[in-house]
């Protein structure tokens, strides 16, 4: 990173120069990357296994009738909050991601490393796997059942693994141990969950095997504000932390320098980004690949390290990937559904690959 | 040191003889117990299931299993003698069994009811798992003592099954390695059979595995008369549907994650549906196996259909609005037209519609006719099924 970057970024060196241009350059991605989004939601909730005629898409999302009866019904009570969850999950884990891979100076890092999806996964695995005692049976006594109790055993489970991390986080002077930490979590309730698993009812394993898809649209409209709100407040967390990253993406060292508090900065980046994934896990299931291709295609398409600027990059461009990738798992004109984690990993593989042989000089140095 | 490796050597050889004697003599041949290979005793024939022949020879019989899961691209053989017979030739990739079979292992709970309506409760040693066995026959000698649990899949505990000393497992495969437990006990010395009911789509044909499971024990007389008097209940049931007036159409399962998991057209539930006088939304499709499908799908064929069967596991409607509240917008659902196959069930996760019901598809029909054409089956009191509230 140049030091006129670096001045950019602080502000010390004025922007008539090199920041004119920077500033056409981000309008230009910023409009696109709107124009993107628009094109996706429109996609999405045009073009799914049914086929429906563009009128009656409209008058269904407005609650109307339609020439058929379960039209109305896929597109107001499953595309309509599906696109909405798609676009919700996409932007938190990519803004996680990106904060992340900037905390930890490490251009693979997301929200795995943290054990947060282990621990949902373990949370999950524990209603469904230990029947009746335990944790599903105090869930049932307090009303929440089904597919709720879902939600709230992935929450937890994330939650749990979050607050061991975050104590961690702020017992070490360095970032690396927390790395290895969180990761080890992550190693530990993959175990405990394969064990459980080893004895499980096969209908329950079935059902542990399709949450580990992950899917958009098992969200209804009545969870739908829980987990925009959820979201809301991991991204005012993120956005109040953005000054620390921007110091942060300079060095340690550097930003202690500036007077950033770490310790502090820490825990609210690690929560803020627990709270983004620990979420979008709770209701999606586990959503891989987001939350590493997408920072990269930011920085790539901004070129800037100010996280003012890359965290709404990164919610646009992450709402796009996911609707797109869910899109894609429908197979358009088809009945048949592809899991929807396969087709992210299918496709943001080799994209993370060229990512990396790219911009790895451009990683948070 | 220099006469040392030579007369070691000629040690070694000396012994080999001794080494090399690793098989046993074969136990003699309990004569009572060789009963039923006459020429007297009866034959099964096949006519229903697609996965297996029999064919009988002078004094053995020989049983293909053309295919043990679906898309198998391996048949395997079974040539089954009398203790003491030589094997024919012309069957050189057969497994050799010795019948009839005095100590057996049953890896599925479909194979309990054959097991028990022959009369071979006392052949059985071992099962795969405790927990889902329904029938209470079986429960009776788990409680006993009397049966061993050597575990199933790939888990599968082989040193438990070795101790058993059975003549013959009773299994089943799916094709992977990951899964299946038969390779692991062949490994192991020991002889498995595979058992393909499961992929029988015609419900005749999968009952008629019982004369597979008899042939073993040479208790083919016993299988016949108790499949042939099924053969009869089955048909009857299926022309009294036949006269019904109107079908009406059926939705079976439930989402599970992102996917539908429907049944095939020509499936066995599919089929099962059609003779009762029920319409399958998705007759039209040609596969036997599953059809996984979006919600989308479902709801643009599903959402009028007159009746819901088989909604994965619920108990009552609760359990499904619980799973999915987009589920009450199913007229089927809002009318309280649903039902479950959950009537015989076990705490530990057994149920009879897949134990007994397998040798009993009579018994489903019989259901399901009462469910789709209430005003043919005054009276009836449901075999496995439960009307949803």
């Amino acid at each position: 990173m140049s030091t006129i970057d670096a001045g950019v970024v602080l502000g010390r060196v004025s922007a008539r120069q090199q920041g004119r241009t920077a500033v056409r350059r981000w309008r230009w991605a910023f409009t696109g990357l709107v124009a993107l989004l628009i094109t996706a939601v429109l996609i999405s909730l045009f073009v799914g296994s049914v086929s429906i005629p563009a009128g009656d898409v409209l008058k269904g999302l407005l609650g109307q009738e339609t020439a058929r009866a379960s039209w109305t019904t896929i597109v107001h009570d499953y595309r309509l909050p599906k696109v909405i969850t798609a676009a919700l999950a996409g932007s938190a884990l990519a803004v996680a991601g990106l904060a992340l891979q900037t905390l930890f100076r490490n251009p693979l890092a997301d929200s795995y490393v943290l054990g947060i999806s282990s621990g949902a996964s373990l949370g999950v695995a524990l209603v469904l796997f230990a029947t009746g005692a335990g944790l599903a049976g105090l869930l049932n006594t307090l009303g929440v059942s089904g597919d709720a109790l879902i939600v709230v055993a992935a929450g937890l489970g994330a939650a749990c693994v979050m607050l061991f991390v975050l104590a961690v986080a702020r017992r070490l002077s360095g970032i690396a141990p927390v790395l290895i930490v969180g990761l080890m979590c992550g190693y530990f309730t993959s175990a405990v969950v394969s064990i459980l698993a080893s004895a499980a009812m096969p209908d329950r394993l079935q059902a542990f095997i399709n949450w580990t898809f992950g899917t958009f649209g098992d969200v209804t409209r009545s969870q739908l504000p829980i987990m925009a709100l959820a979201i809301g407040l991991g991204m005012v967390l993120m956005l109040a932390a953005s000054k620390s990253l921007n110091a942060l993406a300079l060095g340690e060292d550097y930003a202690r320098s500036m007077g950033i508090d770490l310790r502090t900065s820490r825990t609210l980046i690690v929560a803020g980004a627990a709270i983004l994934a620990g979420t979008v896990t709770a209701f999606c299931g586990p959503i891989a690949f987001v939350g590493i291709a997408v920072p990269h295609a930011c920085r790539v398409l901004l070129r800037t390290q100010n996280h003012l600027l890359l965290i709404p990059a990164c919610a646009l461009l992450g709402a796009s990937f996911a609707i797109a990738a869910d899109v894609l798992a429908q197979a358009p004109a088809s009945p048949t559904v592809l899991p929807l984690n396969a087709v992210i990993a299918l496709f943001g593989a080799p994209v993370v690959i060229w990512m990396v042989l790219r911009s790895s000089r451009m990683a948070a140095h | 040191m220099k006469r040392l490796i030579p007369a070691l050597l000629l040690l070694t050889l000396a012994a080999s003889p001794i080494l090399a004697r690793q098989t046993t003599e074969p136990a003699p041949c309990d004569t009572v117990a060789a009963s039923g290979a006459s020429a007297a005793a009866e034959q099964a024939s096949v006519e229903y299931a697609e996965g297996f022949t029999i064919e009988y020879g002078d004094s053995y019989k020989v049983i293909t299993v053309t295919q043990p899961w679906p898309g198998a691209d391996a048949s395997e053989q079974y040539v089954l003698v009398p203790c003491g017979v030589t094997p024919p030739d012309g069957y050189p990739d057969a497994q050799v069994v010795t019948v009839p079979v005095q100590r057996a292992v049953s890896m599925s709970t479909t194979y309990l009811p054959s097991l028990v309506e022959l009369g071979l409760l006392d052949r059985l040693v071992g099962l795969d798992e405790f927990d889902f066995v329904y029938s209470p026959d079986v429960r009776a000698l788990i409680e006993d003592g009397a049966l061993v649990e050597i575990g199933g899949g790939a888990g599968v505990n082989v040193e438990q099954a070795i101790a058993l000393e059975p003549d013959v497992i009773f299994s089943y495969g799916i094709g992977s390695t990951d899964y299946d437990a038969y390779p692991a006990l062949r490994q192991a010395g020991l002889t498995v059979v595979l058992n393909g009911d499961f992929a029988e789509a015609d419900p005749l044909g999968r009952a008629e595995w019982v004369k597979f499971i008899a042939a073993f024990f040479n208790e083919e007389a016993a299988a016949n008369a108790l499949f042939d008097q099924i053969v009869t209940d089955y048909t009857a049931l299926a022309e009294t549907a036949a006269s019904a007036d109107g079908r009406p159409s059926v939705l079976t399962n439930a989402m599970y994650g992102d996917t539908w998991y429907a049944s095939g057209g020509r499936s066995y539930i599919a089929r099962l549906i059609a003779d009762a006088g029920g319409r399958y939304i998705w007759d039209d499709d040609e596969s036997t196996g599953g059809l996984p499908l979006s919600f989308e799908a479902v709801v643009e064929r599903g959402q009028d259909a007159d009746y819901w069967i088989n909604p994965n596991f619920w108990s009552s409607l609760a359990d499904g609005l619980a799973e999915d509240e987009r589920y009450a917008t199913f007229s089927a659902f809002a009318d309280e037209r649903v039902y479950n196959n959950v009537a015989a069930v076990t705490p530990l996760g057994g149920n009879d519609y897949t134990e007994s019901g397998a040798l009993h598809p009579e018994r489903i029909l019989a259901d399901l006719i009462a469910i789709f054409h209430p005003e043919l089956m005054p009276g009836h009191a449901f075999n496995y099924y439960v009307h949803l509230q």
